[in-house]
């Protein structure tokens, strides 16, 4: 919907209690359409069905590249849609519900690895590295040697160089798409992925 | 600017070597639909009533009529005290010629006439007081 006409619209609040609806077998997902249907109490929650569908696995995806073990992976995600759901009400159609949804998830993932850290005491200006300590054993990643001290090497890195090289190296998305999500210039970005590679290239270089 | 990767990335590729259990992500769909809580979904009124959309035009009205005003008052405020300026510049000549005449005619500014006149008026007002 244009932000001008969300501007000139009364809103009523009505309670929304009506019986979930997933739409499996949906093959076609409009964004638009599914923004208009999340605004009305009737169609709210099977829209949200199909967000879930259409979002859960780049969602996931980029949440587990930052926590790293697959259970706290879901965990996030789980938080990361509650969070959606109950502020439905805040998002006006304004951005992107790909750039919003992106949002809440980085946040929620920055939250669980504080929060993390603290309950295995590591200090908060420490790297993330503890998130890989387990790695070798979790059930849930199958990389060689290479790719276990790739994750490694993320894991060294600050937190806004990590989620810029995930973004851009796991899931090639555009600089324009990330500065929207991150909140950060292009030029910064670049910046931030360049710096990221010359950390992972010298990180190997020491360890071999 | 175009980043060269490092030859190690190259040879790792984009597989970060991570995994979901099978059906992973049907199962968490599913699940997640059925755990949504209430919520109260504010509903987006699609016909605004009248005064909605006419609002913002009575906004703008009222600031033009308020711009006016404060232009109307203004402008009476200087015209009155420009006349007041007016009056005082006709006075004053008048009060400056009782006040220093004297001086006025010790300067030889005054013609014979003048001091004439002048004499005449000072000695009309002498006898008139003198016959008080």
């Amino acid at each position: 919907m244009r932000p001008m006409a969300h501007f000139f619209c009364r809103y009523r609040k009505i309670t929304c209690n009506f019986v979930p609806t997933l739409m499996a077998s949906r093959n076609t997902y409009d964004e638009a359409a599914v923004v208009e249907q999340l605004h009305h109490p009737d169609t709210a929650r099977a829209a949200f069905g199909q967000v879930i569908e259409h979002y859960s696995s780049s969602l996931y995806w980029q949440i587990r590249r930052m926590v790293v073990d697959h259970d706290d992976a879901n965990d996030v995600l789980q938080n990361t849609f509650i969070k959606a759901w109950t502020s439905i009400d805040n998002f006006r159609g304004d951005a992107k519900l790909s750039t919003w949804l992106y949002k809440i998830a980085i946040n929620e993932s920055i939250t669980f690895i504080n929060k993390k850290k603290v309950m295995n005491q590591v200090s908060i200006d420490d790297d993330d590295s503890f998130l890989v300590n387990s790695l070798e054993s979790d059930e849930w990643f199958d990389g060689d040697d290479a790719q276990l001290k790739l994750q490694k090497a993320i894991a060294t890195l600050p937190e806004k160089q990590r989620l810029v090289f995930n973004m851009r190296y796991f899931d090639e998305m555009k600089y324009d798409d990330m500065s929207e999500i991150l909140g950060t210039s292009v030029g910064a970005l670049k910046a931030s992925y360049h710096h990221a590679l010359k950390k992972i290239e010298a990180f190997f270089e020491e360890s071999d | 600017m175009k980043h060269e990767e490092p030859d190690i990335l190259k040879r790792i590729g984009k597989d970060a070597g991570f995994k979901v259990p099978e059906n992973y992500f049907a199962e968490f769909n599913a699940r997640m639909a059925q755990e949504l809580p209430e919520v109260t979904i504010t509903e987006v009124n699609e016909k605004p009533s009248l005064w909605l959309r006419v609002r913002p035009y009575v906004y703008l009205a009222a600031m033009f009529a308020g711009v006016w005003c404060t232009m109307k008052v203004f402008t009476g405020i200087t015209t009155n005290q420009m006349s007041t300026q007016q009056r005082m510049s006709e006075i004053a000549p008048g009060i400056i010629m009782e006040q220093n005449a004297d001086e006025f005619l010790n300067y030889g500014v005054a013609s014979d006439y003048d001091i004439m006149t002048y004499e005449d008026s000072v000695q009309m007002d002498v006898e008139i007081d003198a016959n008080k």
